[in-house]
């Protein structure tokens, strides 16, 4: 029993990565409606930036994920404003073989500025340690994580409900053409959205340096996971994301203690139920 | 008449190629043919039925996986062969059954999730596919119809001719596939499913029979190397296997009968040249994939038949 | 007459918005009907329920007698419904002839033939060459459809309805979009293929002249109900119905 109540703690950490790679995801599909494949490139990008400037130049912790954000979102910026704008208007299969040529070109990429070795960053000193939970050692860490996630859910709420900019992005998605008239401009707004998508995902990746590995490849290995999150809580809808990531999350923990081998299945198994019952994703309409 | 004079010469040149060819190329042209079905089975989903897949390689992998075990318990080629296909082709079925209901942004990322599923299984179970180790020691078994002939495989001149009489015939069955009424259905869907649908066509079965079709050809490409190489590995399932026939068809030409054929050509000359260079020969395809998309979608076939271009 | 297709009750609602609302109506065969209102007035809908392309939340569809309210859209063109569409939807990459091959092999159950070449199927491309023909495009034959101009693609996806061969074929506003002189050559053929075909035609018009002349009945809608149906002369003395389009001369 408590193994299974810690097994569900360690999939609620893992899940907050993917809330936040998936809460990216979402949102530029809701509003631009395009689905960026190379969003796990950004995680992977972000994971990197911020184990340079914290593992490799030892910048202040904070201050080192801070810096990734821009760094990532800078290169948001690049590809949106030179490469997916060129594209928004046309057939769907090109915007996924667009940002699929973006994956390949950023793993190489990462290649060859860091090399092919996975890194280990270490760990701050203040996250040290671990707490007795459910009769085993929780890292500090996981709980930070969580209350990140948690946090991040928060502000993602207040900033599409209550502010001014989160409003308009709002319209901008449910209507294109009637924010376009009435003075909202539209292009910056999409490339506001994408970038600020590229840096919760670069967030997601920065945030779990000092957990996880740091090496090509760890993006798409994600995005296959957040896209499941985003079909089971509805494309476009925030708070399908963070449920659904809550349900991956936790279910492929418990798919890897109890069905090793299998735990990819089981995250399919649940898409597939949810794309046969409810189409549109649990949240969606 | 012309067409036919330049298809005849092609195939008596690839016939006679081992007379005057080394091993590196017999060995080069049978991974091209092998790419060429598997692009072929990947456009007739692309290019004819309108829907962009990115886990074609999980059907090569159980072609190939398919194939390896048959030939480890019991070693004849053509059961093999036939064996891979099989397999791959119901995988595909079944799979098909699931993904072809939905959209086309679903649809491609159902692809990418089950490719990368059937990647994580040729991984993890250890017990059916050896693991990250793979199935090693695979015979080039003979070719063997009980009673009538027994072909040894050992010289690779004979494995060639094994593989191109397989693809030969493989792509006179696709042509006779996309200029049949059949044919003409799939274009219908990818062109408006809608119309389709009001013309009195069930869309969904045909899109199911596109799937299966093109699992079925990618099992067979993946199928026909387990013999040549005696291993197979997950990696042929990963993803960025599934983007060999992508870049492959792009290079070629989508909308185009020899288009995945000419690019599997082009993508092995291009590879042979780029990894003399550089060891990433994935941020060249990246770059390529993303010139194509954005300037010249109609592929190298596109200056011959002057259609295609800004899409 | 008998009835070709009629409804019970139907209805189909966006939320709180009636679409459609308690809708009872019947399409006599052999007369040509013109469905008229103002915009949203439910008029499109009513015919994507018809064809198929929607499903209704009430209510009943009969055609010839069977019931066929739920279903599918496909199934409805082999039973004999057909439809062309407001908003042009051809087969834009396939050839002009090929666009019409595909409904004549489909009518004929021959679309799903996978080894025979097009070519061999003598029926269908002889069937497929008197449609085209029949529509005024045998010059584009071989051109790819979506080259087409405006005008000639309208044809185009009036052909493939007609391809079909229907007993009933839904026109929805097949004039829409086109400038005078494409008009008066789209509303020349539809009066052609009434008069030539054993189709019973219906269409969704707001062009007054076009319903009055064409029309043996007329069924008007407004906010989702039926109105008033009947003869055109009926219909231009009906004083709701004069109302509804406020004085404008009918």
């Amino acid at each position: 029993m408590e193994t299974l109540a810690f097994q569900g703690l360690v999939g609620l950490s893992v899940a907050m990565y993917l809330w936040l790679l998936a809460a990216g995801l979402t949102i530029v599909f809701g509003v631009l409606g395009v689905l960026n494949f190379a969003h796990g490139s950004l995680f992977m990008l972000g994971a990197y930036f911020a184990f340079t400037f914290y593992g490799l130049w030892g910048v202040n912790f904070w201050l080192a994920i801070a810096l990734s954000l821009v760094s990532v979102a800078a290169v948001g910026y690049l590809l949106e404003r030179f490469f997916l704008r060129h594209i928004y208007n046309q057939d769907h299969a090109y915007q996924l073989l667009l940002t699929f040529g973006f994956i390949l070109i950023f793993d190489d990429l990462v290649k060859m500025v860091w090399g092919g070795v996975a890194k280990i960053p270490p760990m701050p000193d203040f996250f040290e340690g671990t707490l007795r939970i459910f009769g085993r050692p929780y890292p500090f860490y996981n709980l930070f994580i969580i209350g990140a996630g948690l946090l991040v859910a928060v502000v993602l709420w207040l900033i599409f409900e209550k502010t001014w900019w989160g409003k308009m992005v709002r319209a901008s998605a449910s209507d294109r053409e009637m924010a376009s008239a009435i003075g909202v401009n539209i292009p910056t707004i999409f490339t506001g959205v994408f970038v600020f998508g590229a840096m919760l995902a670069a967030l997601g990746g920065a945030l779990g340096t000092p957990v996880r590995v740091v090496a090509p490849g760890i993006g798409s290995a994600m995005i296959i996971q957040a896209f499941i999150i985003t079909v089971i809580g509805g494309l476009g809808n925030l708070k399908g994301a963070f449920v659904g990531a809550v349900i991956v999350g936790v279910v492929s923990a418990y798919g890897i203690l109890l069905f090793p081998v299998f735990e990819l299945f089981l995250i399919f198994l649940i898409m597939a139920v949810v794309l046969m019952v409810k189409p549109q994703g649990l949240f969606g309409s | 008449m012309k067409k036919t004079l330049a298809i005849g010469s092609l195939v008596v040149f690839l016939a006679i190629l081992p007379h005057f060819a080394g091993q590196y190329i017999l060995y080069m042209t049978i991974h091209i043919m092998i790419l060429s079905l598997f692009s072929l089975g990947f456009n007739l989903l692309f290019g004819y039925t309108g829907l962009l897949s990115f886990g074609q390689a999980g059907f090569y992998a159980a072609g190939a996986y398919g194939c390896g075990k048959i030939l480890l318990a019991f070693p004849s080629l053509l059961a093999g062969i036939i064996g891979g296909v099989a397999v791959a082709g119901v995988a595909s079925f079944l799979l098909g059954i699931l993904c072809i209901r939905h959209t086309r942004i679903y649809f491609s990322m159902l692809t990418l999730s089950f490719g990368m599923m059937i990647f994580s299984l040729a991984w993890k179970w250890r017990d059916m596919t050896g693991g990250d180790d793979g199935l090693v020691g695979i015979p080039r078994a003979p070719l063997e119809i009980p009673g009538l002939l027994r072909l040894n495989m050992t010289p690779m001149e004979n494995y060639y001719y094994v593989v191109l009489v397989f693809s030969l015939l493989a792509i006179y069955l696709f042509h006779r596939l996309v200029h049949s009424p059949m044919g003409l259905t799939l274009q219908g869907i990818r062109d408006s499913e809608t119309r389709t649908s009001c013309v009195g066509i069930s869309v969904r079965n045909y899109r199911l029979i596109s799937f299966t079709i093109a699992g079925m050809y990618a099992g067979l490409a993946g199928a026909l190397l387990p013999p040549l190489e005696s291993t197979v590995t997950p990696p042929i399932a990963h993803w960025s296997h599934s983007a060999e026939p992508v870049l492959a068809t792009l290079l070629g030409g989508i909308y185009t009968f020899a288009g995945p054929i000419v690019g599997a050509v082009l993508f092995y000359i291009l590879k042979d040249i780029i990894v003399r260079f550089t060891e990433y020969w994935l941020i060249c395809l990246g770059v390529i994939v993303v010139v194509l998309v954005l300037g010249f979608r109609g592929g190298v076939m596109s200056i011959f038949s002057g259609k295609g271009g800004q899409g | 007459m008998s009835d070709i297709i009629r409804t019970e009750g139907l209805g189909k609602y966006f939320g709180e918005m009636a679409a459609v609302h308690e809708v009872t109506v019947g399409l006599k065969e052999g007369l040509f009907t013109s469905i008229i209102g103002p915009n949203g007035a439910g008029k499109t809908t009513l015919i994507n329920l018809l064809s198929g392309y929607l499903l209704p939340d009430r209510g009943r569809i009969f055609f010839r007698g069977t019931e066929i309210t739920r279903m599918r859209p496909d199934k409805r063109v082999k039973i004999g419904i057909s439809r062309s569409f407001q908003v042009m939807n051809i087969f834009p990459r396939l050839t002009v002839f090929e666009n019409i091959l595909l409904p004549v092999l489909s009518r004929l159950n021959k679309n799903s033939r996978p080894l025979a070449s097009v070519r061999s199927q003598k029926e269908a491309v002889a069937e497929a060459e008197k449609t085209l023909q029949e529509v005024w495009l045998q010059e584009e034959r071989d051109s790819p459809a979506g080259t087409l101009s405006h005008g000639d693609q309208r044809l185009l996806e009036l052909g493939i309805a007609v391809a079909s061969n229907p007993q009933l074929c839904f026109l929805d506003e097949p004039s829409s979009g086109m400038n005078p002189i494409e008009r008066v050559k789209v509303l020349e053929l539809v009066k052609k293929l009434s008069a030539e075909r054993k189709t019973t035609f219906a269409i969704v018009e707001h062009d007054m002249d076009v319903v009055f002349s064409l029309s043996d009945w007329i069924v008007v809608m407004n906010r989702g109900e039926i109105l008033a149906e009947g003869k055109p002369d009926e219909i231009r003395d009906n004083k709701e119905v004069r109302d509804i389009y406020l004085g404008e001369e009918i």
